[in-house]
């Protein structure tokens, strides 16, 4: 039973992370159809943007206490979002009329560009957080959750919620809506289609960089490829929820995290990977909407 | 002390995704450029039968590792000069050739091809193993042996190559010394971790298998993770739900330092220890410095970390006025094992030489007594095991 738990508790956990990557995969494949691939490297540039404020600040903010890191979490999401931003005016808006396979081609192009980038910048070799968290921990039911992971999960969470309210609730959230349905017709009705695409790069980019921020915080080490298998992870997770679809994406994520979880604890931990990605394929080819994607109706 | 990947370790440490590309593509070319005929000249015993004894030292002096080289070839001169200054060997002085390799398998075939132009007698270099092994054929062909202080990956051994030694420690001696430590520290339960790649995965199965006959202790849990990802809470949990005493960490300080941190966090209790891979300074940074405390290691020895080595590091200092590093105290001992293999097979004749290598049976080096195991590697010692203590990593006693 303790057993169960602590495989339910490592899955969310997991799942938060994948979540805040994966929100942004499939908000931007909902509006423009695109698999950014070089959304993992966003939250790679999050985990780096907080490191240097961290090192650079770290005495002026007192350390490692968890008001500076909020503020350093805020601060980075919105540097990584305006790095979105930037990304999309540069790489993909002047594509987007061109054959989708070209936009892709430029995505891969920008994940390189991004990881070498930053290779450049802070070396190959990894650096390490200069905050830590202790040990110390809460039993439920026998099963461990530190108090720095259960206070990640909620940050996810409250993240995703605030997400999910501004997409349902407010003008530019339906805007959004309404322009990943029918760009065309959006734009005839008097929507400025491009200043959307460019809030949903910003917004999906600073969740990939909060989701980066806390990665560093909490594991300790951040590297330069350090995007590459979350990125993956996190498009198996838009995939699994119904790429396209928010809510699914966060489904998704949970899913996969536990998935993983209770498959690696059954075949072993060597198999995390296979079993992730076989799931991948299996969804692609089974059930390609995913769990709450919508039939796509055929367009002529 | 601050860690040195052993040989085998440092191309695939510095091995990304791209890396890997090129590494291989490297690695074909080389082979190809031996293939196509890069040596010419006589296959018979190599160098010449009078004048100076020629001993080849292919070892980086450009590159990544670039920090080694003057380690190695300083510790072989010195060793060198000791023996001209003994009267020389049958009859003959000593000299010491060392060309760059660069860690890089083009680089250091080249680099072999033209040391037996040079008419090299031994050779005694050798510390990257992927640029070590183009190198094996280039000597092989010109009957020419190697006595390989650094380099100690298994493949090296897989071809067995008869004309090739190794000085250092395999992962089939780390395992042992692990499984030693283990029972001498009265482990019952263990777990072993490796991160999936060859060199990690040769020293968990050896210390499995090595394990299997004892009854004092018992493997519970074999766990493999991904390397370049941060969540290990999987393996963690599996380990943890298998209650051992001891884990061994067989894989890099990158993700060693993140299994530590993560297990400490999930509660374990018990001892660590982690191999050759994961000596640097970084996984203490990265595991955090309380929970790396007391976290043992399997390493390969130093010249600060072996017993009586202080006499020795001071005559090295006089010579050289700097300090002795990684591979000095083997590069010193392959020279020794040469010129004691030349004098016993009173010829610099290849095949005279190879026989006499095989026949050394107790000739003293650091790592112990010298004897060579039928797969020509060395049959005791050579590894050491090593404590974190504060910010490094000090000699447990």
């Amino acid at each position: 039973m303790e057993y169960f738990l602590q495989l339910v508790l490592n899955g969310l956990f997991v799942g938060a992370f994948y979540g805040l990557v994966a929100l942004g995969y499939s908000m931007v494949y909902g509006i423009i159809k695109l698999l950014n691939f070089a959304h993992g490297d966003i939250y790679m540039l999050g985990a780096f943007a907080g490191y240097t404020m961290l090192t650079i600040g770290a005495g002026a903010l007192g350390g490692g206490s968890l008001v500076a890191l909020v503020v350093i979490l805020i601060i980075a999401m919105i540097l990584t979002g305006t790095l979105g931003l930037v990304l999309e005016r540069v790489a993909y808006r002047p594509l987007r009329s061109a054959p989708r396979l070209s936009v892709l081609i430029t995505a891969v192009g920008a994940s390189f560009a991004l990881e070498y980038g930053i290779a450049v910048l802070y070396g190959p070799n990894p650096r390490v957080y200069p905050v830590g968290f202790g040990n110390a921990a809460i039993e439920i039911f026998g099963a461990r959750l530190t108090w720095a992971q259960l206070f990640m999960m909620l940050v996810a969470v409250l993240l995703m919620v605030a997400l999910d309210t501004w997409v349902g609730r407010t003008r530019s959230g339906r805007a959004m809506r309404a322009i990943s349905q029918d760009p065309k017709a959006c734009l005839l009705m008097g929507i400025n289609v491009d200043n959307v695409i460019s809030r949903t790069f910003f917004i999906g980019s600073a969740l990939a960089g909060a989701g980066g921020v806390m990665a560093g915080a909490y594991y300790g080490k951040i590297d330069f490829l350090m995007g590459f298998i979350i990125g993956l992870k996190a498009f198996t997770a838009a995939v699994i929820g119904g790429i396209g679809n928010i809510r699914g994406a966060v489904l998704g994520a949970v899913v996969l995290g536990l998935l993983e979880s209770f498959g690696t604890a059954w075949l072993g931990s060597e198999w995390r990977d296979v079993f992730a990605f076989g799931f991948l394929i299996l969804f692609l080819t089974v059930r390609p909407t995913g769990l709450l994607g919508e039939r796509v109706t055929e367009r002529v | 002390m601050t860690a040195w990947p052993s040989g085998g370790e440092i191309s695939m440490m510095r091995t990304t995704r791209v890396g890997a590309v090129a590494a291989a593509a490297g690695a074909v070319l080389a082979l190809t450029s031996c293939g196509g005929g890069g040596i010419t000249g006589d296959s018979g015993s190599g160098g010449g039968d009078t004048g100076d004894i020629v001993l080849g030292m292919v070892t980086p002096l450009s590159g990544s590792s670039a920090a080694i080289g003057p380690y190695m070839k300083n510790g072989a001169q010195l060793a060198v000069n000791e023996a001209n200054e003994a009267g020389g060997v049958i009859g003959r002085q000593v000299k010491l050739v060392a060309e760059d390799g660069a860690c890089d398998p083009k680089t250091a075939a080249a680099a072999a091809a033209k040391l037996v132009t040079a008419g090299t007698n031994v050779s005694v270099g050798g510390y990257c193993s992927s640029a070590t092994l183009p190198t094996l054929s280039i000597f092989g062909k010109a009957n020419i042996p190697m006595i390989i202080p650094a380099a100690n990956s298994n493949d090296l051994l897989k071809d067995q190559h008869k004309n090739v030694f190794l000085l250092n420690g395999t992962g089939a001696q780390q395992a042992q010394a692990a499984l030693d430590f283990m029972k001498k520290s009265g482990a019952k339960a263990i777990a072993l971790v490796d991160d999936n790649t060859s060199y990690s995965k040769d020293i968990t199965t050896r210390t499995a298998e090595d394990a299997k006959g004892d009854s004092a202790l018992k493997v519970v849990s074999r766990e493999s993770v991904t390397a370049g990802e941060s969540d290990y809470s999987a393996a963690v949990t599996a380990i943890l739900r298998a209650n051992p005493d001891f884990v061994y960490w067989t894989g890099y300080y990158q993700e060693g330092g993140l299994l530590i941190k993560q297990l400490r966090a999930a509660g374990y209790k018990g001892d660590v220890m982690v191999a050759d891979g994961s000596v640097d300074k970084q996984l203490i940074t990265i595991a955090g410095k309380d929970n790396a405390q007391g976290v043992f290691a399997t390493m390969t020895q130093t010249p600060q970390t072996i017993p009586g080595g202080d006499a020795w590091i001071a005559k090295y200092k006089k010579a050289f006025n700097a300090d002795p590093g990684p591979y000095s105290t083997q590069s010193y001992d392959a020279v020794r094992v040469a010129v004691e293999a030349i004098k016993n097979a009173g010829s610099t004749d290849g095949t005279k030489v190879i026989t006499a290598l095989q026949a050394i049976d107790g000739f003293p080096i650091f790592s112990g007594k010298l004897k060579f195991t039928p797969e020509h590697t060395l049959s005791e010692g050579g590894f050491d095991i090593l404590v974190v203590k504060g910010d490094g990593f000090v000699l447990n006693k």
